[in-house]
């Protein structure tokens, strides 16, 4: 009994449309599901906040009024929200295929190293246009193929893609390491960093604000995806390879080319996620460059249980809980990493509550 | 000659934290549940065990404190997976962050504090021995004792009945059933031991390594547990000799270093993992097979390819 526990559900099939009071009762299930499960998490959150001797009231009133009202803080959200949407749909897509990418951390990197590349390679004369369409190419062919390594063991030698992408991130953080403390290095005596990425070449921002235009792209490529996913035979094909490879083999499809395609566009988004982290807000390349970036948004696509709308919300969640620790860090004086109890206990409670109904990986 | 004495003794000392959370990974494996937050047992085990011994100033009992929090830690994760049938990566990793919160929010006061952990304890006779002496018996106590712990936890998985129902629970779970057995005791009973060593691993670290506690001082060892368990093929044995592989291309640039050659630390730190995927690619479908039976329905979300 408890074998069938531990077997994952494949991925659903997008499902026909259906009639529409049936299609309200999942949105209240699931908003039921989100208030509920945040508020156990803030009541036991609070409790610890007590235990070190913080007012759990006023330190998680000011963290709301600082994160949410303050249009900086604001902003800081859509800033970060960007990457973690493209981190998510990096899992998301492999995931209708029935592949789990644990790989986002190490591709995430990757991507922003062959952005960084790119814009060393062309120089700073260079047009700022040319260097951004080059670092976009470049992220999003460095981070299919980084995840391509893995398709191909498991094609070729059978090695599981979640083993075969988790150690890859320790290779991929171990080349940004290589390449920012010597060949890529500004100053042999200042910080480890690469030079800094030319104005010309920084992601733009929507104008009144400070948001770079990384979340308009994320957006966008989520709904590109969702459509591919709905609408293209590519996308029901690898739904259908997700749910019964052995099936899909005999009713003629491709599978090893599904299942390199399926890892390998999902490497490219995250290597897009790395690209507009590196555009868009770090500029250089450092030593913890989108550290924990791939394992949030793997969570993120977890708790979206891998579609792409909802992966809109859970990513902005995940984005607000982490301003949320700055907040929390400035009024009450806690070390900012203490929102990662929150962000903890919220998933507990969904991983603990609704799992049974639905189990996904 | 002296380098090679450094980088040895160099690889079993930065090595053992890894191998104690490698053989916490290797028993909750073999029992069909991989644990991605043994990075976050290793955390709570450093900080449990730093406080402890700050507060008692008893090395030994900040040993038994860290293996405790990093059990607490599994238990959750044992609860999650077994009863509550979540996904074991999301879960994991969910565990992972927990870890690290609870630390940052109950260590920032610990920064910094001085702390009186285990210090060097050369074995006599043994440690005069040349090189063998220098590297194996000039160390720390939680090191000596993870000399017993491999050969104790060989012994436990593969010797006992205890380890027979771990095993089961790992390849055939359906036959604990038959025999009247709680497959989900016994996955959880695995998975807290599990905890509980890798708990030890980052006690090592804090109060036998470095001396010292900071925020996230594991640094991804617990991920490199993980990976180690697959490269050692799901043996205890092997684990020892991986773990110190591990800690020996981590020692391999400072001792360079040291004696003025130019070297690249992250190329040498890079070895070990390219060496686990070059034999995962070239042994793969033997490695994969030998893998616990219900650990590949955990990994396969689809009919192999």
């Amino acid at each position: 009994m408890s074998a069938t526990l531990l077997t994952p559900e494949s991925p659903e099939v997008a499902e026909p449309e259906e009639a529409k009071p049936d299609r309200l009762r999942p949105i209240l299930a699931t908003v039921w599901r989100w208030t509920s499960a945040l508020g156990v998490a803030l009541i036991i959150f609070s409790i610890l906040l007590l235990t070190k001797g913080a007012n759990p009231f006023q330190a998680l009133g000011d963290m709301f009024k600082l994160t949410f009202t303050s249009s900086r803080s604001v902003q800081e959200i859509f800033i970060q929200m960007a990457p973690l949407v493209l981190g998510a749909l990096a899992v998301a897509v492999p995931a209708r295929a029935g592949l789990t990418n644990v790989g986002g951390e190490g591709q995430i990197i990757i991507g922003a190293v062959a952005a960084c590349g790119a814009f060393l390679f062309l120089g700073d004369s260079a047009p700022g246009g040319l260097i951004i369409v080059a670092m976009f190419a470049a992220s999003m062919i460095a981070g299919a193929l980084w995840a391509g390594i893995a398709a191909l063991m498991r094609l070729w030698a059978g090695v599981n893609e979640a083993i075969s992408t988790l150690l890859l991130n320790f290779v991929a953080l171990d080349i940004l390491l290589f390449l920012i403390y010597q060949p890529w290095r500004e100053s042999r005596t200042g910080q480890p960093t690469t030079r800094e990425l030319v104005d010309t070449a920084k992601l733009p921002v929507i104008s009144g604000t400070q948001v770079h235009i990384g979340i308009i792209i994320a957006v966008v490529v989520t709904v590109i995806v969702w459509a591919v996913m709905r609408y293209t035979r590519w996308g029901f094909k690898i739904a259908v390879a997700g749910g019964n490879a052995e099936a899909a083999r005999r009713s003629g499809l491709n599978v090893s080319m599904l299942v390199l395609s399926a890892l390998m566009i999902g490497g490219a988004l995250a290597g897009l996620a790395g690209m507009i982290h590196f555009a868009g807000v770090e500029y250089k390349l450092r030593p913890g460059f989108g550290y924990q970036l791939g394992y949030t948004s793997f969570l993120a696509c977890w708790l979206a249980r891998h579609q792409p709308f909802p992966i809109l919300v859970a990513a902005f969640v995940f984005a607000s809980l982490s301003v949320a620790g700055d907040s929390l860090q400035l009024d009450s004086s806690l070390p900012a990493a203490t929102i990662n109890v929150l962000t903890a206990l919220i998933l507990m409670a969904v991983l603990g509550w609704t799992a049974k109904r639905k189990v996904s990986v | 000659m002296s380098l090679i004495v450094d980088v040895l003794s160099g690889g079993v000392r930065g090595g053992t934290s890894i191998m104690y959370g490698a053989l916490g990974e290797t028993v909750s494996e073999r029992a069909g549940v991989i644990n991605l937050g043994t990075e976050g047992s290793m955390l709570m085990g450093a900080l449990g065990g730093y406080i402890v011994c700050v507060e008692t100033g008893s090395p030994w009992l900040g040993a038994l404190a860290g293996a405790l929090a990093g059990a607490a830690l599994s238990l959750l994760h044992a609860y999650l997976v077994v009863w509550r049938g979540a996904s074991q990566f999301a879960s994991g990793l969910t565990l992972l962050f927990l870890a690290l919160g609870l630390t940052s929010l109950f260590g920032a006061t610990y920064v910094g504090k001085p702390v009186d952990g285990f210090s060097r304890w050369d074995v006599p006779l043994l440690s005069d021995i040349p090189v063998i002496g220098t590297v194996l018996f000039q160390q720390d106590p939680l090191v000596y004792l993870s000399f017993a712990v491999v050969p104790f936890i060989w012994w436990l998985l593969f010797k006992t009945r205890a380890g027979l129902l771990i095993r089961t629970a790992g390849e055939r779970s359906e036959s604990l059933t038959v025999h009247g057995y709680s497959v989900k005791a016994v996955r959880a009973g695995a998975v807290t031991a599990g905890g509980f060593l890798a708990g030890i691993g980052g006690a090592h670290l804090s109060i036998a390594y470095a001396n010292a506690w900071f925020e996230n001082m594991v640094s991804g060892r617990g991920f490199i547990a993980v990976a180690l368990v697959i490269f050692a093929v799901w043996s205890p044995i092997r684990v020892m000799g991986g773990a110190y592989l591990f800690g020996m291309a981590l020692a391999l640039g400072s001792a360079l270093q040291a004696r003025g050659y130019n070297v690249n630390q992250f190329a040498l730190d890079a070895i070990p993992f390219v060496l686990t995927l070059a034999v995962l690619a070239l042994l793969g479908k033997k490695t994969v097979s030998s893998s616990p039976a219900e650990l590949k329905k955990v990994f396969e979300n689809a009919p192999p390819t």
